[in-house]
């Protein structure tokens, strides 16, 4: 029954957000880590990842939001920077670090808000 | 252990094999100018060789496949020959007055020490990346 009270889109939506932010932080560690190593393809979130959960978050269906998964795959548009295959550009991939992480400061913030709008709910203290 | 920071492993094996790297680097530069090693032929370039380590433990993992980690396969010798010059009253002169030098090009080696360099300040900047994202999830539920 208390499920219900962390079960609004809303906040599901949020949290799945969160989820991908943190599996795309690792996509770019992995890219920047092998950034020097022969024939290694660049990984991203998967592409589809984005419209599960539009779709998703559109049909307002708490089942579907909480089962998403992010997936991390290849990045089949990456272009070889130089001639050993490599597809890793190093000031892309840390412009997309800086994004990635003001994204997940902004994420952040919006799970706090839902769980801090249940807690006025609950004990009708602003604070 | 709870693991806050996911990519760290990645980021410390890559910190690692570019330390190794820039290490490689100063051992051709001061050796640059050796022309007698310890099996007495003049010295030769040290390079590494980068592959990627698939991890056991990230195995399981459905995305281990696609996030491999960085590592040193092997450093190897360099079999370029270095140039040669004429000084006949250099000790390892041979018989025509001609010195074999080693094969280490000092600006080569600084280019290669200048992205070393920056491969590594950038993955200094995914594991401070990775610390401020853990402490704004710690944050969660403040208020």
């Amino acid at each position: 029954m208390i499920d219900a009270l962390f079960n609004q889109p809303g906040y599901l939506g949020a949290k799945r957000m969160l989820d991908a932010t943190v599996k795309r932080h690792e996509a770019i560690a992995a890219n920047i880590a092998n950034a020097e190593t022969p024939h290694y393809k660049r990984v991203d979130l998967a592409p589809s990842f984005r419209a599960e959960l539009q779709s998703a978050l559109a049909s307002q269906n708490a089942g579907q939001l909480a089962s998403l998964r992010p997936q991390l795959a290849a990045d089949p548009q990456a272009l070889p920077v130089n001639r050993d295959g490599n597809t890793v550009n190093l000031e892309h991939e840390l412009v997309e670090l800086g994004q990635n992480t003001l994204q997940h400061a902004v994420e952040t913030q919006l799970v706090n808000a839902s769980l801090l709008k249940l807690r006025m709910a609950i004990t009708g203290k602003s604070s | 252990m709870i693991n806050l920071i996911p990519s760290l492993p990645r980021t410390t094996a890559a910190l690692d094999a570019e330390r190794t790297r820039l290490e490689v680097i100063a051992q051709n530069i001061a050796n640059s100018n050796t022309t007698r090693g310890i099996d007495g032929r003049p010295y030769q370039r040290q390079q590494v060789v980068f592959e990627t380590a698939l991890q056991q433990a990230q195995a399981k993992d459905c995305n281990s496949a696609t996030s491999p980690q960085p590592q040193v396969s092997r450093i190897q010798k360099d079999s370029r020959p270095g140039p040669t010059i004429y000084q006949p009253g250099h000790p390892d002169a041979d018989a025509n007055g001609m010195v074999q030098l080693p094969n280490v090009n000092i600006y080569e080696e600084m280019a290669d020490m200048i992205v070393a360099s920056r491969t590594y300040d950038a993955n200094v900047a995914v594991f401070k990346n990775g610390r401020a994202m853990a402490m704004q999830a710690l944050s969660i539920g403040k208020h």
